[in-house]
């Protein structure tokens, strides 16, 4: 094998099949003092994902979500960080998958879905989850989120784990409410 | 540091190296532990996720482990055959030896157990064992999809009869569950229910079929059905006896609460569902292997790997280990023979080896403990040489000294009898001989007194104070005193122009040069010449003086520089021990040789470098 035929053969392992997941559409409502999350994750049920939740096993999408203040010179500055982790458990017997929602380690919603489109929007629509808390945030500056979707691991190589994720999301600029009189 | 204390210190290394991996290993794993118990996932789960995890990270952290020793073994190798170290050469080829001697049955039997392994888990999820369960678990399905068409079916037919009655009036809700139990009698089910949206209405239950009582169907099973028109459940019933499958029909209208819906069920019997179950459950199970498979095949491809390393680390080390047993002794006694050639005989080579190479080392110490022995006996001989042959050179000063000063003596008594005999035979001649014998005992007693006043100088002379000193100007300073002495003698001097200026005692060494010129110009006959040289040579000061005169006799040459010795029969005898005196003080030397073609010449060394 010469030297390019091995490294086209290489990158072709490391390539992965199919468009990659990412994160859309990701769009944040201010309610009161919470900020809500909505979103969609595209391209993420693929085979593997897909024949996991069938076997039974736990699968997990974690979502990782960024409160920033937006700085127009430098870096944004980051306020906090969440972690919506969607599980779904498939039960062979009943055909019926269990989907819970955890926001930082607390259970926050629970469903029972039995369609297949059904489990993959419950798993990849997310509609106004209130991510962060706005209190105590100054009402002139301006904050925006970022999200994104990690898919668990895959093997590089046959035998290096490496964690799959998509890229980062932003939402529009928003500002928190301003105080009540 | 000695080999021991090395040899302990790298034991130390090892155990601290191993058992910090063994510790991080632990905190890894309990944090995992912690990180998954904390998401609520059942305890089963979180015990297989850990043991994977434990396999796959004390895999890697030992295959990590394994390689880093066997190359840091390997380039300390290299570095050491680099820097040509004693016995390198031979622990290379004994570990080359090794390591190539397990290479190749470890790589074969490397690539047989991966193949084996591939072999294998291709058989496991393939044929038969993959169809077999995917088709037991599909008849398990159908059955069960079956079951619950059949209540559906009831549940739609209850649903049109249902549809007809007025469910607010008691009498017809009497008649309501009569119909049903004939109903339910009629399509064979065990479970006909009656709700208006989620409100219950009617029910009957076949108490033959094991329901002790009216199971509660889910709210969500209403909702769905009175949305959709139908919905199925597969419930575990009270007592976890069997699986209950319901149905629910429903007309899906504008308001749910109104919506009529009709719940049909059948208990499966346990024995029925728990074989069904099995093989749902099976397949299931045989799917989550087949998830797995890419990470156990991993793990195991690691654990073969590991060993192939672990082998091949075996063999690194006990090459090493051979080559040390051999190499060690032989560097002990190479450091010993190259103490011992430096004078230190006391040292011993402490190696312990209950082989040839111990019997060689114990040989080599006996050997040194020997020439020690040797050693001291002869220093001891020498000493008493050196004392015998001082006593003898006093022995002979004293003699001279005592005929130099019996020399003037003899004049002085005779002249004192002279006068005594004048004077007892009232000799006119008295007073001239007085006169004449006090002269020749001034003189003489004058003589005596130079001769304690030089020996006096030689005794107290003082300790060399060396300065920088231009030597070529020296040496011209002292020449010029002789320039024309000795009509026919030529005295001529010559200094290396690069040595440039030289430590020592300028009015010491002036005075050696010039009692060394004065006997060698006193020695040579006209026509004759004298030379003086200086220069650098092996890192020391060489002074030469030679002159053209008759030489030294063999037998005068040892006895030289001892004072009160001369062959001139004349002198104090000690301007040649005045300079051997001097430059046994500057921390040199002083020989004599024969010149050539003919006289005696001189050479001193001395120290270029002032001494510390």
């Amino acid at each position: 094998m010469t030297r390019g035929a091995a490294l086209v053969w290489l990158l072709l392992l490391l390539a992965e099949g199919g468009p990659e997941a990412s994160v859309s559409n990701l769009q944040v409502a201010v309610d009161g003092e919470r900020a809500l999350a909505s979103l969609v994750l595209r391209n993420a049920f693929d085979g593997a994902l897909l024949a996991r939740l069938q076997s039974g096993l736990p699968t997990a999408i974690v979502y990782r979500f960024e409160l920033l203040r937006d700085r127009k010179r430098w870096f944004d500055r980051g306020v906090a960080e969440n972690t919506l982790e969607v599980a779904a458990v498939h039960d062979a017997v009943t055909q019926e998958t269990t989907v819970n929602y955890r926001l930082d380690g607390k259970l926050i919603d629970s469903r029972t879905v039995r369609e297949r489109p059904a489990i993959e929007r419950a798993m990849t629509r997310l509609e106004r989850v209130p991510v962060f808390s706005l209190e105590g945030l100054p009402h002139g500056q301006r904050l925006l989120v970022r999200a994104r979707a990690e898919l668990g691991t895959r093997m590089v190589l046959g035998l290096v784990p490496a964690r799959v994720a998509t890229a980062w999301a932003e939402s529009r600029k928003f500002r928190p409410p301003a105080p009540a009189p | 540091m000695d080999l021991r204390d090395r040899l302990l210190r790298h034991r130390k290394d090892t155990r601290l190296i191993v058992g910090g991996l063994a510790l991080l290993l632990l905190v890894l794993a309990a944090a995992f532990y912690l990180l998954q118990r904390g998401r609520d996932l059942p305890a089963v789960l979180v015990a297989n996720r850990l043991l994977l995890f434990v396999l796959w990270y004390a895999n890697v952290v030992l295959i990590l482990t394994v390689l880093f020793v066997l190359l840091r073994n390997l380039f300390k190798l290299a570095v050491e055959r680099r820097h040509r170290v004693l016995g390198s050469k031979f622990k290379t080829k004994l570990v080359a030896s090794y390591i190539g001697l397990s290479l190749i049955p470890v790589l074969l039997l490397f690539l047989l157990a991966a193949e084996l392994l591939q072999g294998s888990f291709d058989r496991w999820f393939n044929a038969p064992a993959r169809p077999v369960l995917e088709q037991g678990s599909a008849v398990a399905q159908a059955l069960y999809r079956r079951v619950e068409e059949d209540s559906l079916r009831a549940a739609g037919r209850v649903l049109a009869e249902v549809a007809a009655l007025d469910l607010d009036s008691p009498a017809e809700r009497t008649a309501l569950a009569r119909r049903l139990r004939a109903l339910a009698a009629e399509h064979g089910v065990d479970l006909l229910a009656v709700y208006e949206g989620t409100e219950f209405v009617q029910a009957v239950v076949d108490p033959r079929a094991g329901l002790p009582d009216l199971p509660e169907p889910g709210r969500d099973l209403l909702e769905e059905a009175a949305r959709q028109g139908r919905a199925l459940r597969r419930q575990a019933p009270p007592g976890g006896r069997g699986r209950l499958l319901l149905a629910a029909a429903a007309e899906p209208g504008e308001r749910l609460e109104l919506t009529t819906v009709v719940v049909a069920g059948e208990l499966l019997e346990p024995a029925l569902a728990g074989r069904a179950e099995a093989l749902m459950q099976g397949e299931q199970s045989f799917r989550q292997l087949e998830v797995q498979k890419d990470d156990l095949r991993a793990s195991h491809f690691l654990i073969f790997l590991m060993m192939t390393l672990l082998i091949l680390l075996a063999s690194s080390w006990v090459g090493l280990y051979l080559a040390r047993r051999v190499t060690v002794p032989i560097l002990a006694l190479a450091e010993g023979t190259r103490r011992i050639s430096g004078g230190e005989l006391s040292h011993r080579v402490e190696v312990e080896a209950d082989d040839e190479l111990g019997v060689l080392v114990s040989s080599f110490n006996r050997m040194t403990a020997e020439l020690e022995a040797s050693r001291a006996l002869l220093e001891r001989r020498t000493e008493e040489l050196l004392e015998a042959r001082q006593l003898a050179a006093w022995n002979e000063a004293a003699r001279r000294l005592a005929h130099e000063i019996k020399n003037p003596l003899t004049p002085i008594r005779l002249a004192a009898e002279r006068v005594l005999r004048k004077h007892r035979a009232a000799d006119p001649g008295l007073g001239a001989a007085i006169e004449e014998g006090v002269e020749v005992i001034v003189r003489e007693v004058g003589t005596m007194q130079a001769m304690v006043d030089e020996f006096s100088r030689y005794a107290r002379m003082p300790r060399p104070r060396p300065v920088r000193v231009d030597l070529g100007k020296l040496v011209d300073e002292t020449l010029h005193l002789y320039r024309g002495v000795k009509p026919g003698v030529a005295v001529e001097g010559a200094v290396a122009p690069e040595l440039g200026e030289v430590w020592l005692d300028p009015e010491q060494i002036k005075r050696a040069l010039i009692n060394l010129l004065d006997n060698a110009v006193e020695a040579t006959a006209p026509p004759g010449r004298v030379e003086l040289r200086a220069a650098a040579a092996d890192g020391h000061l060489e002074i030469r003086v030679a002159d053209t005169g008759p030489g030294i006799p063999q037998e005068s040459k040892e006895k030289l520089f001892l004072p009160y010795y001369s062959t001139k029969g004349r002198g104090t005898g000690l301007g040649l021990a005045i300079v051997h005196r001097i430059v046994t003080d500057h921390q040199g030397t002083i020989r004599v040789e024969d010149n050539q073609p003919q006289g005696a010449v001189f050479t001193i060394e001395l120290p270029l470098a002032p001494s510390p």
